[in-house]
């Protein structure tokens, strides 16, 4: 029998692979940005700046927060129904 | 609680036997991993904020004596240090008679350890090729981003001492 979900995931087959790329590309954008931020903080030049140091890390746990919220709209694997005796042949997607 | 015969239970698709499984990264638990490492990041950020708060940096205290003023000709560098909450080391230089100059030894690109040149009158970072300005510490060429960091030198009764800049 099928679903709604079926259907819509028969009918975009790409969908899964769109919302997969699109959700690692941000979060590898995310990382990189506080990667930057990390390493201005780290920087010997502004050891007495310490509202540097401070907005860095605001603006790097609001990127954190972001990422793992985009966690949440990862789609769930497409596990096609599969006979008992089948599923212990198969790989697990 | 009834159990779903059809759901792998976690700890076998956390030890898989299969070897392919076993080293098998899918596309979620790579996001999953990514979305940790921006958590990290975050955390590591605020270790720098707290430390700061717990460790706040201290201009040096006092004069501190280095060496007599004999001990250095002229055209020359003494390295020292002085220890306080963090050992720094230091270079002094006899750049003329009367005119002596005190600064950090870490370079300011990578914390490499300069040396004065006098044949070039200049100090020099023999890491990266950096050359900082002997009388003012300024940058003349090279990665260095900034001045090397310097100290006050008094000359007194043919004794040497460093105070930090600006202190009385």
């Amino acid at each position: 029998m099928s679903d709604f979900r079926t259907s819509q995931n028969q009918a975009h087959p790409n969908k899964t692979n769109t919302l997969l790329t699109g959700i690692i590309l941000l979060l590898i954008l995310f990382v990189s940005i506080q990667i930057w931020f990390l390493f201005g903080a780290l920087n010997n030049a502004l050891e007495d700046n310490f509202y540097f140091a401070l907005t860095t890390f605001i603006g790097s746990l609001i990127l954190a927060i972001t990422s793992f919220w985009l966690l949440r709209y990862l789609p769930d694997p497409i596990k096609p129904k599969l006979k008992k005796n089948q599923q212990k042949d198969n790989l697990p997607t | 609680m009834a159990k779903d015969p059809e759901k792998i239970p976690t700890w076998k698709s956390d030890f898989p036997f299969q070897s392919k499984l076993a080293t098998h990264v899918s596309r979620r638990e790579f996001a999953k991993f990514l979305g940790l490492l921006s958590g990290a990041l975050a955390v590591s950020n605020g270790a720098i904020v707290i430390r700061s708060l717990a460790f706040p940096h201290k201009p040096l205290e006092g004069e501190h004596f280095i060496c007599n003023e004999d001990e250095v000709p002229v055209g020359e560098m003494f390295q020292f240090e002085i220890e306080g909450s963090k050992i720094i080391p230091y270079i002094l230089i006899h750049l003329e008679a009367n005119k002596w100059r005190a600064f950090e030894q870490k370079c300011t690109h990578l914390a490499c350890a300069v040396r004065y040149r006098a044949d070039l009158n200049q100090i020099e970072c023999p890491c990266h090729s950096g050359f900082f300005n002997a009388d003012t510490g300024d940058v003349i060429q090279g990665p260095p981003p900034r001045a090397l960091p310097q100290l006050e030198v008094v000359s007194r009764e043919g004794k040497i001492y460093v105070k930090a800049k600006g202190a009385t």
